[in-house]
């Protein structure tokens, strides 16, 4: 059988055993999965516009908080059931991308990573201000429900389909174009790219995913309030699984997301206070040592394509 | 004298007061190769970048084709045919050489790639097609980097520095794809301090000096010409 063959039984295999197991895992056994998806879908998306244009967003927890408050204000008031609430999170994410990368995909290197700090900022800010819709401080509760299972698959599709889209992109001729931005963006508009147009693209993108498991997260966590779902660490977490994965790769973010959020948890289990110190090593660690991540340096070494 | 392809008209732009372009006018005719010289920081870059829109004029009028199209994107300027390398290499280091020509094609993937494979062997890379353009060699980029600007079938060409760091038989050859796209009707401005490949390679050449056009003319002329020998070799 060729690698590809066996990566692919492989594959099917592992996606019949993760749907099978809610009905035999433990309850801590199907959360954490359901949370390991969750992960792999925020790391995957910030690949999508900072892995492939370079365009480093230090704000994407911003589109996950958005999503989140979309979703739980049609599910308390408007009475949305949870699956379309979700999409609805998507879409709200994918306005506020359009709204704030128009102008902000101008700005180039470091202002643009902190133009999405602060846009993070001003939507936490935002939905504390406005009470009437957003509870305010005080946050949003939803009604009670037992949907631990369902969620856990709805989180499982939004990984496999961002994974999926990353692998679509990534071997198309736009995802060359959204590489060449990274490469060398006035090379790239001197070849004909419409920079602006690809990049913006690149970022409605990367904010439908955290849209939409916002909405789930919000609806798996049965409440929520700005400072649980606006935090920088979220941002820092996706950014550390794709640089220690490997940026620009298929499956970096998907490595890097099971492998922190698994040594995260066996070690916040035993050590809660090393937990912090082991994260902030692996980030030193993983740009001094290997800046293009494990599969990037694979890639570089043995020659592999990117849809590794 | 026929419809010029390319009219810059009294170009201007300075950099914080530094006149890099000076009312610089000219004139270039489809199916001709066209020298640009002048000593170093005379402003030869700069023209290329106001040329393709990756600098804005302060003043004056490019047209192309009798359109003007000062003032338009750079990439929007080089849909409408212009073509350019740069002085310091810049191919996209982490995609593959192939993927450099891939990447700036519109339309059929399937005609682009038999072209990009096509202008490779032309090239004698095609080898190394699969090679990250970062990994070539300097000449070996700068060849990926001139046939990357073929990929679009630009009608005019420009070259910064064509010749600098490229062998002498791959000089030949890129030399001979130069004359090649000239008699398929193709317009050719170079800037280049080789003089031999100016003066035998150029039907015009216009001669730069503290941003100001000094001189035009065809090669012999300009050799001879009394202020570009000053502006050179200083009085």
């Amino acid at each position: 059988m060729t690698p590809r063959g066996t990566f692919r039984l492989g594959l099917v295999v592992l996606v019949a055993a993760l749907a099978v197991y809610p009905a035999v895992g433990t309850g801590y056994g199907v959360r954490a999965v359901l949370q390991i998806f969750m992960w792999i879908a925020l790391a995957a998306s910030w690949n999508l516009i900072s892995g492939l244009t370079g365009y480093v967003s230090f704000g994407h927890v911003a589109f996950f908080g958005a999503g989140a408050y979309t979703g739980a204000i049609l599910i308390t008031r408007a009475g949305w059931s949870w699956p379309t609430a979700a999409l609805a999170g998507g879409l709200a994410a994918c306005v506020v991308a359009l709204v704030i990368g128009y102008p902000c995909l101008r700005l180039k290197g470091p202002y643009f990573a902190i133009a999405m700090l602060g846009l993070n900022e001003v939507l936490r800010a935002l939905v504390s201000y406005f009470e009437g819709l957003t509870g305010g401080g005080n946050g949003i509760s939803l009604p009670t429900l037992e949907a631990t299972v369902p969620v856990y698959y709805a989180m499982g599709l939004a990984a496999a389909a961002v994974t999926l889209l990353t692998y679509l992109v990534i071997t198309s001729r736009f995802g060359l174009r959204l590489m060449t931005i990274r490469e060398d963006e006035v090379a790239a508009e001197a070849m004909g790219i419409d920079t602006a147009r690809h990049k913006l693209y690149a970022f409605l993108l990367s904010a439908a995913g955290p849209g939409i498991v916002g909405a789930l997260a919000a609806r798996d966590q049965g409440y929520i309030e700005p400072i649980s779902v606006f935090p920088l660490a979220t941002t820092i977490t996706m950014i550390v699984m794709v640089l220690f994965g490997g940026k620009g790769t298929v499956w970096g973010p998907v490595l890097g997301a099971v492998v922190l959020f698994v040594s995260q948890e066996l070690v916040w289990a035993r050590f809660p206070y090393l937990h912090q110190l082991l994260f902030g090593s692996i980030i030193v660690a993983v740009v001094l040592l290997m800046p293009r991540g494990v599969l990037g340096v694979l890639q570089q070494r043995y020659h592999l394509p990117r849809t590794i | 004298m026929a419809r010029p392809v390319l009219e810059v008209e009294r170009l201007c732009k300075s950099f914080g007061g530094v006149a890099a372009v000076d009312r610089v006018s000219l004139a270039l005719e489809p199916g001709r190769i066209y020298g640009l010289i002048g000593p170093n920081g005379s402003g030869k870059t700069t023209l290329f970048n106001c040329i393709t829109g990756i600098e804005r004029r302060d003043v004056g009028s490019t047209r192309f084709n009798g359109v003007r199209i000062d003032g338009l994107k750079p990439y929007e300027i080089a849909r409408q045919g212009i073509g350019r390398t740069f002085q310091l290499i810049r191919v996209f280091p982490e995609l593959t050489a192939l993927e450099n020509l891939l990447v700036v094609t519109r339309g059929s993937l399937a005609g682009a790639e038999a072209r990009a494979l096509e202008l490779l062997r032309f090239v004698k890379l095609d080898g190394l097609k699969h090679e990250y353009a970062g990994n070539l060699s300097y000449g070996q980029q700068k060849l990926v980097e001139f046939v990357r600007v073929l990929m679009r079938d630009p009608s005019l060409i420009l070259l910064d520095e064509p010749a600098a760091g490229v062998n002498r038989t791959l000089l030949n050859d890129l030399l001979e794809a130069v004359r090649r796209l000239r008699d398929d009707g193709k317009t050719v401005l170079l800037v280049e301090h080789d003089m031999k490949v100016v003066m035998g390679l150029c039907e015009t050449v216009f001669v730069l000096d503290h941003g100001e056009k000094i001189a035009e003319g065809p090669p012999g002329v300009i050799q001879a010409d009394e202020r570009v020998i000053e502006a050179y070799f200083g009085r």
